[in-house]
């Protein structure tokens, strides 16, 4: 199951500047942990110690959000997209 | 220095004079200095309440009912996530790059609140566009980095 994770720029500087990392994984936190071990130190930058995503980070499985899906469980299939996407917010 | 070409200036105006008493907000996409195309996103706050109540973002004695939706929208921005990755692809899509955000202050000026500084950590060096709707009959719009907390301000060139 070979699956492409999208790296927002603000991540970048873990993956050696690549905006996408493809690896082998059955669910979203898989990936992640894959992700990880090929960049280590990423993964707490997305999610607790517990593993639950940050709040203000948003994942996205071809483009929905696994907060509406089964969260890091969400399964993946072969040539699925998992875009990581920081929070954009702020005040007056 | 930054330029924008004058229809997308005028974009982001319009996005925050329509989105008035609540923030408006979105991305900006081009090549370098250049600010080629606005994106604007939809204003999720009132989803985000505990978001900015954790980083003790909430002024002091403000309520933010969920009974109450689109209260905090008045004062903060929180973009809708699945929107904002949707112009993210878009903006990868029309071969440009994201350069930064914009977004609104309805009632205060053109500079970076606390909570834009402490939140544009997330996203490094990039572009923060604000719009003040202040003096409603004069908008005024200014562009900012910030670097490790501080604030530069950079000037705008507007393409006629
Ligand atoms: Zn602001």
């Amino acid at each position: 199951m070979a699956v492409t994770i999208l790296i927002p720029a603000p991540l970048r500087r873990f993956t050696e500047d690549r905006a996408s990392v493809q690896v082998e994984a059955k669910t979203v936190g898989e990936a992640l942990a894959k992700l990880d071990e090929l960049y280590p130190g990423i993964r707490e930058r997305i999610c607790e110690p517990d593993g639950r995503v940050r709040r203000f980070v948003s994942i996205f499985v071809n483009g929905k959000d696994i907060r509406s899906l089964q969260g890091v469980e969400t399964p993946l299939a072969d040539g699925d997209e998992v875009g990581i996407i920081p929070a954009m917010a702020g005040g007056r | 220095m930054i330029r924008i070409p004058r229809e997308q200036y005028e974009a982001i105006v319009a996005h925050a004079r329509q989105e008035a008493p609540r923030e408006a907000c979105g991305l900006l996409a081009g090549h370098g200095d250049r600010i080629e195309k606005v994106y604007p996103v939809p204003n999720r706050a009132e989803l985000a309440v505990e978001f900015f109540a954790e980083r003790g973002l909430i002024p002091p004695g403000r309520d933010y009912r969920p009974d109450a939706p689109g209260a905090i929208a008045v004062e903060r921005f929180f973009m809708d996530p699945e929107e904002q990755f949707r112009a993210l692809r878009a903006i990868e899509a029309a071969g440009l790059e994201h350069l930064g955000s914009y977004h609104s202050h309805p009632a205060t000026e053109a500079y970076p609140s606390r909570t834009d500084i402490e939140l544009a950590a997330f996203w490094p060096n990039m572009l923060l566009m604000i719009c003040s709707l202040a003096d409603p009959a004069r908008p005024v719009v200014r562009a900012f980095r910030v670097v490790d907390g501080r604030v530069q301000e950079e000037d705008i060139v507007i393409e006629e």
